[in-house]
């Protein structure tokens, strides 16, 4: 598979070869981590155009600020993915376009739908297998709670957009996306 | 209980809404703003992105295509050529802000709202597509043109919706010519009270330049003798404006259709 990471690419090294100025680091660090980040863009754009605009953006951006990334502060392969997903989210928010409800209209929305969503356990997820270390804190997250966090971070849906998905009020919405903030922060800890 | 805990808690909770992306635009540009300057914020955004970085995982990889690495190169290369590197990665990276490396470089500060047209992603998105659009079409309608003069190159734009890439019109070009043919390929619904207001803009031009307002539906020649002769990727787009055009000489309203002028061989 060419999508298989190597588990023994050295980022923090390979980004100190693209602050020297080798290209072939950030080639090795694009076939590396290229289409998991395409991948990352993709489901948070919903267009895979857009999507190749940004890590492609990405790319350029690592390569001009190599110098500036200190390892004292995180891993060169979590620095890779928030210069990604800033620039996706940045993106995707600054040409949101106006179709977010307000708090009357979710609040509005059909009650019958939004009971059935509230005590809904299904997992609009398969996060048990692929959230690593994670995987143990959000177990302990309810499902509707966990979907939450996880529409936000995979997706980037707004609160609104959540509240719409779930047929759940905006502000119910935002009180489980900040106790679930909270209880991960705690369990990571 | 006691408020330097309370202070802690607010910026935990904002930096983990941020690194959750559920802010939206205007809270997310002050977030980066207050990172240049805010520690404990950097900190804790820092803190977030360690922590929900498993989440990545949860979205499939997707091969890219086979051009975007060759894509990535060229623009370095441009810009190591032209040694203005550090002005076209921003032009690029659309209002990112200067390279501040005493800012956490793991979340990069973004400038000001930028949220002109024609620099936004939408818009090279939308163009790039529009070229690609312009290759299938010609192909049909070249089969259907009288052969024109072999030394003159024609220029033709597709202009295509933002949101679902599909054709509405078809700018037909002469090079040397001060006239474009605009036609319309499919309906374009334009609410009573709008007007359709037509657009182009060259490398290198400060802004666009209007052509008038457009109805829909039908085929149109606009005059272009107050222009310089038309450019290979010459930008061209329709956007909503009030029903007497844009009041301020530049676009105001949604891109309806968008596209780049592609020289035909």
């Amino acid at each position: 598979m060419p999508n298989r990471l190597d588990p023994d690419f050295d980022y923090e090294a390979a980004l100190q070869e693209c602050a020297a100025g080798r290209r072939a680091a950030l080639e090795a660090l694009y076939r590396q981590e290229g289409p998991r980040l395409l991948g990352v863009a993709q489901r948070l754009l919903r267009d895979r155009a857009w999507a190749e605009d940004i890590v492609h953006d990405a790319f350029v951006k690592i390569w001009k600020q190599a110098g500036a990334f200190d390892a004292s502060r995180g891993s060169g392969r979590g620095w890779v993915y928030s210069i990604t997903r800033n620039l996706a989210l940045n993106a995707l928010r600054d040409t949101a376009r106006e179709t977010d409800v307000d708090d009357d209209a979710a609040a509005a929305l059909d009650a019958r739908h939004a009971i059935e969503a509230w005590h809904d356990t299904r997992d609009a997820f398969d996060w048990r297998a692929s959230a690593g270390r994670m995987a143990p804190c959000l177990e302990e997250l309810e499902p509707v709670r966990r979907n939450c966090v996880l529409h936000a971070y995979v997706e980037g849906l707004t609160h609104s957009e959540i509240a719409q998905r779930l047929g759940a009020p905006l502000g119910t919405v935002k009180a489980w996306i900040k106790r679930s903030l909270q209880a991960l922060r705690e369990c990571l800890a | 209980m006691n408020a330097p805990q309370d202070a802690y808690d607010d910026t935990d909770e904002l930096a983990g809404e941020y690194v959750l992306g559920t802010l939206p635009a205007d809270a997310r540009r002050a977030v980066q703003t207050r990172m240049t300057h805010d520690a404990a914020l950097r900190a804790a955004v820092a803190r977030w992105e360690a922590r929900l970085l498993p989440l990545t995982n949860l979205s499939s990889p997707v091969e890219p295509s086979a051009s975007l690495w060759p894509r990535i190169v060229g623009t370095l290369d441009a810009a190591q050529a032209k040694g203005t590197a550090h002005a076209r990665v921003q032009a690029h990276a659309r209002g990112q802000a200067q390279t501040n490396t005493s800012a956490a470089p793991r979340s990069r500060p973004i400038g000001p709202p930028k949220p002109g047209l024609w620099d936004s992603l939408m818009f090279w998105r939308s163009v790039a597509v529009g070229g690609m659009a312009a290759v299938l079409i010609l192909g049909s309608t070249l089969a259907l043109r009288p052969a024109s003069t072999p030394s003159a190159p024609q220029y033709v734009v597709v202009l295509v919706a933002p949101q679902s890439q599909a054709p509405g019109w078809v700018v037909q070009a002469q090079a040397g010519q001060s006239a474009v043919q605009l036609v319309p390929i499919a309906a374009t619904e334009v609410p009573p009270d709008r007007a359709l207001e037509f657009w182009t803009k060259a490398d290198g031009w400060a802004g666009p330049v209007s052509l008038g307002l457009i109805k829909p539906g039908e085929p149109v020649v606009i005059p272009l003798d107050k222009l310089p002769p038309l450019e290979p990727n010459q930008l061209f787009e329709l956007t909503l404006e009030p029903k007497t055009g844009s009041p301020i000489g530049k676009p105001t309203g949604p891109i309806q259709f968008i596209g780049r002028a592609v020289k035909m061989l």
